[in-house]
This record gives C-alpha cells, structure tokens and sequence, in this order.
C-alpha cells in the first residue's frame, strides 16, 4: 500500500508585517512546514505502521521548496521518502493549478490508493486543495478527518460533523483533508533529524508531468483593504447593569453595529 | 568564515523550540514557584535523544555535533532555565567525564545509560570551604584492599537528590593537595552515601542542589575514573567544557528577557502610542538584541571549536563570561521596559532576572573566566 501525505513548505502570516501602503512584506518570515501539515503526517504515519504501508510525502510550489531543509523538515516527521515539485512558475500557483500539478504526481508515483492532506495551508487557509485534487483523481474526498484505519481499499474513517462524529467504511482509493486537531504531531527526536538527511529525495519536472491543462485563467486585478473607521473611544459607565446593556445595544444600533 | 547554520543545526533549533514550547514553557513559571524538580520532564528529553546528544549513537547518544547541543540548551532553557541546568549538568558534567576517562567497563556499565537519558548524571566537585578555590578540598578517598572509604561533604550538587550516578571528587592523597586529587563514579544508594535537603534558591528553582555527604562509604577500586591523583585534571577539563553549556543557558534566558521585552514594548501604550515608538527603549532594545547577538557568536564559537577538535578553554571561558553578565544585564533591561509589571510574577521577566544571575556564578565564577582569560592573553 501505497500512502502519500501533501505538505507545504511556506511562510507563517503572523511573522510577516503589513506596509503602509497595505503590501505584505514576507522578508522577514522564515519558510517551514505549514502548520497542519504535521498532524495529517502524524495521521498518515499510524496508518502507514499499521497497514505496513509506504509513506510519501508530495509537495510543489516555487524556488525552495525543493531545498534541503525543506526536504529533511519534512522527513523528520515520520516520511519514508519525499517526492518534491519545484518550479518557479507554481510560486504564484492558484488551489486549482496546484491541486492539478499533485494529482499529476499522483499517478506518476502510481499504486497510491490514499491520499491525505492538511486542514488547510497556513498562508492561504483557502481549504480548496483537498477536494480539487480528489476531482482531478477521480476519487472522493473527505474533510475534518479525526481517525482512519484499515488497510487498501477497506478504510474506516472517522470525521467530525456539526454536532457529533461519522463514521465511513471506504473500499477505493480516497483523499482525506485531516481535521486541525486529529492527532498531536510527535516531534522527532534528534536521531530522526540525523536520519532525514539520508532518506530519499525524488524531484520530479514539471514539465515530465501530465498535468491536465486548465481551461480558464484568473488573473488577480485588484485588491483593496476596508475602510479603518476611527475608534469612537466611547464609554459606558452607567452604574446599573441593565440600563448600561440599553445604552450599549442602542449605541451598537446607531453605528449600525447591531 | 560562514555564519550560517547546517541545515541539521537549523532544524535542532526549530524543533527544540517546538518541544520546549509544548512542554517546558507551560511548567516554568509552576516549577519555579513551587521549586519542584520536573520529573516528568526527563523521559521525554530522553525520548527525544537530547539528555547525551555528543555522545556517538553507538554509546547511547545522538551522534550530535556541538554546536547542535548548545542551541539545544539554548532553546530549552529559554523556555525553562531550570530544565536546561538538569540537561546541561548531565550531559556536561557528569556523562563527559566517564566518556571521556572511563574505562571499557565503565562505559558499558553506566555510559550508555547516562548517555541515553536512563540515569541521570550528576557532578560532585564543590565543598563548603572549597569553591572557586576546588583543589582545597577535604573530602577523602582512602584505599582500603580493593575499596575505596570516602567521607567528606560536597554542596549546590545539581540534579542530587535524583541522580543514579554521581562524579565525586576526593582526596587519595592528602599530602600533595589539588594533584592528589582523583575522581570517582558513585552510585546512588551506596552505604554511607546521604542526600541533604535542596537549598532554596534566588532562582532555577526547579534544579535541585542540596549537598550530598560521605561517611565511611565504601565503593569498589572500580569506581576510580581515570588515574589516582588526576582528578583535578579531570575536574577542570571537565569543567571547561560544562562552561560552554552554561552559556548556552545564559543565552536562552537572555533571548526570553529579549523577546518578552519586545513583545511588551510593541503592546504597552504610554502617552497616546506604543513605548516602542519612543527612543528611551528602542535604544535599550538596540543594547540588548547586539549583546545577545554577540554572546550568541562567542557561544557557537566555543562549541565549534569543540567540534573541530581544536583547544576551547579560552573560548569557552570568554562564551562563559560575557553570556552570563549579558543574560543579568538583559534581564535587568526587561524589568525595567515592563517597568511595575516586570517586578510581578505576572511577566516571566522577574524570573529570567532571579535565573541569570547563577549563571555568573556556577561552573566557574565570571572572576575564574577572567583569570583563565588573562593567563591566554598574557602568554
């Protein structure tokens, strides 16, 4: 059996700054792992021990992705081998285009029957990936993952849903989105790092790929930031708490607020 | 000359950080108040193979370089000054010395253990008339057929109370002073052999230093680590590199006092604006980010001259020295940037303050560094 787990190798928003003029300055965040993407490794790890199954972790994007620490980032957490994308046309990649370029590698690495995914990337959290990949394999597609256990073609699958859980027997080859909080990603001691750096690395060509061509181009036009409105800075310091929530309901009300 | 880390050292930092962010930061402020030893702690530093990181995979460690172990402290004790105190300790102090003079059988009897993380190591050098001044010391070690009787006391043992295995330091021969000395590997729970209560401490509360005495303790020929009378070798060769692991912890409680100081400045509003708009503490940020920086440089230096396998005594003393006043001198800066909240255990500041200052102290007083400073440059 045959598993692949995406992962990105990106840059945390909360270590950028914004400019004045509203741009992102990113020069001083440093790339890593996307924050959740250790949990669907840490999910897909147990699986893979489990079923005695091989784990593979898939990645594409632009200049970097394909570096070193990238790579041995991501091995440490508990890859067998990692199969890596790196092209500088795919830095500014949209969901769909991206999703298309891993269904391609996908079927390149062929007799993958699963394929588990992060909740959602750190830097876009467009949640889009997951499906739009299943759809270009063909295949179904899970999201809020909790557990998963089984072996090829016969899967148990626990989800969450508003209100409670689901369970799911799944006999064919699936995409998983795994929920945040699926499992606590362990962190890899210090033989694990030492051993990443020997694990193999397989980089893949863009242009060997067959990627299915996209029908329609979007190109971002235009972007703009709401309205700051100044804070009114106005207090309430009525003594009697039922007449002090009137007046804030009713100051809420006037700004349109409520 | 490269600056830059491998990308092995750059992965050690982020991933220490991510352990020490998950389970050292929530317990500091707890063990520090409660100077309470972390117990739980230890397994899990084992798990991770950072309780013997130098030592070579085969011998129980983790095959580390380093540099690798210090940022490791470093991280560790940034979150947690006490915990990297247990490590540093252990991997330094007491592991180094049966590496590095233990015998065959030494080595398998304890070095792959300690080296592992399974017993906790601790290093027994120090005596209540006998600090800075170590070759003065009165404990003894006399031969009695194939055993050793040791008796004396020694204090501020850190990790004592839970160690499984200790380097003592005693005198087989009283007559020729500090070159009579030799050292010892003494198990716990040997007859004759008694743990005192732990001292209260200013700070690094959760490590726990109480002294340790010997009466009429018997311990095998076996137990002689290296040759009689080189204990004081020993001690100090030891010494010189425990120095750059005490370092290392000055470093990371002086990067905590840093980033807690800026976060502070960035959200504290006097007079209409944030307190990092005004110049009085960007210039004190400014002090304190080039001071840090530059104990940063002179630590990693240390520890790679270790790796390269080159004399470190120096180096590692000049790591030692200005880390430490720099991690007081920082801290200091904290408390007065958070200003009436720095001096409450509100702000983890108040305990980079008390934790800093031991570091000046311990292993070697900052006045040893100087005087092992001077004797390089003088030559």
């Amino acid at each position: 059996m045959r598993i692949v787990v995406t992962y990105k190798w990106t840059c945390d928003p909360e270590e950028s700054t914004v400019r004045a003029d509203g741009t992102v300055d990113w020069s001083r965040a440093k790339p890593g792992l996307s924050t959740y993407d250790p949990v669907a490794i840490e999910l897909a790890r147990r699986l893979a021990d489990e079923a005695d199954a091989e784990l593979i972790g898939l990645t594409a994007g632009g200049k970097g992705v394909g570096a070193p620490i990238a790579t041995k980032t991501a091995l440490s957490r508990g890859l067998d081998r990692v199969v890596v994308i790196e092209d500088d046309s795919l830095r500014e990649a949209g969901r769909s285009e991206l999703a298309a370029v891993l269904a391609a590698a996908v079927r390149q690495i062929g007799d993958v029957t699963l394929v588990i995914t992060g909740d959602s990337s750190v830097d876009v959290a467009a949640k889009m990936v997951p499906t739009v990949l299943a759809g270009e394999l063909g295949w179904p597609a899970v999201a809020e993952v909790t557990a998963v256990a089984g072996q090829a073609g016969a899967l148990r699958v626990e989800r969450a849903i508003p209100g409670g859980a689901q369970v799911l027997e799944i006999s064919g080859p699936v995409v998983l989105a795994a929920s945040a909080d699926a499992a606590v990603p362990h962190v890899p001691g210090m033989k694990e790092l030492l051993a990443a750096g020997k694990k193999p690395v397989d980089l893949l060509a863009l242009s060997a790929l067959k990627v299915t061509p996209r029908n329609a181009a979007m190109t971002v036009t235009g972007r703009s930031r709401p309205e700051r409105k100044a804070r009114k800075g106005q207090l309430i310091d009525t003594a009697d708490p039922a007449a002090a929530a009137a007046e804030l309901v009713a100051a809420l009300r006037e700004v349109g607020a409520l | 000359m490269d600056f830059e880390l491998t990308d092995e050292q750059d992965l050690v930092r982020s991933t220490v950080r991510e352990f020490a962010a998950a389970e050292l930061a929530p317990i500091a402020g707890e063990i520090d108040r409660d100077h309470r030893f972390p117990h739980e702690t230890l397994p899990k530093l084992a798990e991770l193979n950072l309780m013997g990181m130098p030592y070579p995979d085969k011998l129980g460690g983790a095959g580390m370089d380093y540099v690798s172990y210090v940022i490791a402290v470093e991280e560790i004790s940034r979150a947690c000054a006490s915990t990297g105190i247990i490590l540093s300790a252990h991997t330094s102090l007491a592991t180094w010395p049966v590496y590095k003079f233990g015998t065959q059988a030494q080595h398998d009897k304890y070095l792959t253990d300690m080296a592992s993380g399974h017993r906790l190591g601790a290093f027994a050098l120090t005596e209540p008339a006998a600090g800075t001044d170590a070759g003065a010391g009165t404990a003894t070690a006399v031969p009695s057929g194939d055993e050793y009787i040791l008796n004396g006391s020694k204090i501020f043992i850190t990790n004592a109370p839970y160690a499984d295995v200790y380097i003592v330091f005693a005198k087989t021969d009283q007559e020729r002073g500090a070159r009579g000395m030799s050292a010892f590997i003494v198990e716990k729970g040997t007859p004759g052999f008694t743990v005192g209560e732990a001292e209260h401490k200013l700070g690094i509360r959760g490590s726990s230093t109480p002294p340790i005495y010997f009466a009429d303790c018997r311990i095998p020929q076996s137990a002689l680590l290296g040759e009689e009378g080189s204990g004081f070798k020993i001690a100090m060769q030891t010494l010189d590199g425990g120095r750059i692991g005490v370092a290392a912890q000055a470093l990371g409680i002086a990067q905590a006092a840093l980033d807690a100081s800026i976060a502070y400045a960035k959200e504290r509003v006097q007079f209409g604006k944030p307190i990092a708009t005004l110049q009085a503490i960007q210039w004190m940020i400014a002090d304190m980010a080039t001071e840090v920086d530059a104990a940063r440089l002179l630590v990693y230096r240390a520890a790679s001259c270790v790796d390269k396998n080159v004399p470190y005594s120096t180096e590692g003393a000049m790591a030692k020295l200005f880390a430490s006043e720099t991690a007081t001198r920082v801290a200091g800066k904290a408390i007065q940037i958070h200003g009436g909240y720095g001096y409450t255990e509100s702000y983890p500041v108040e305990r980079n303050y008390r934790d800093a200052k031991i570091t000046e102290l311990y292993e070697g007083t900052s006045e040893v560094q100087r005087m092992v400073i001077a004797r390089s440059s003088l030559r």
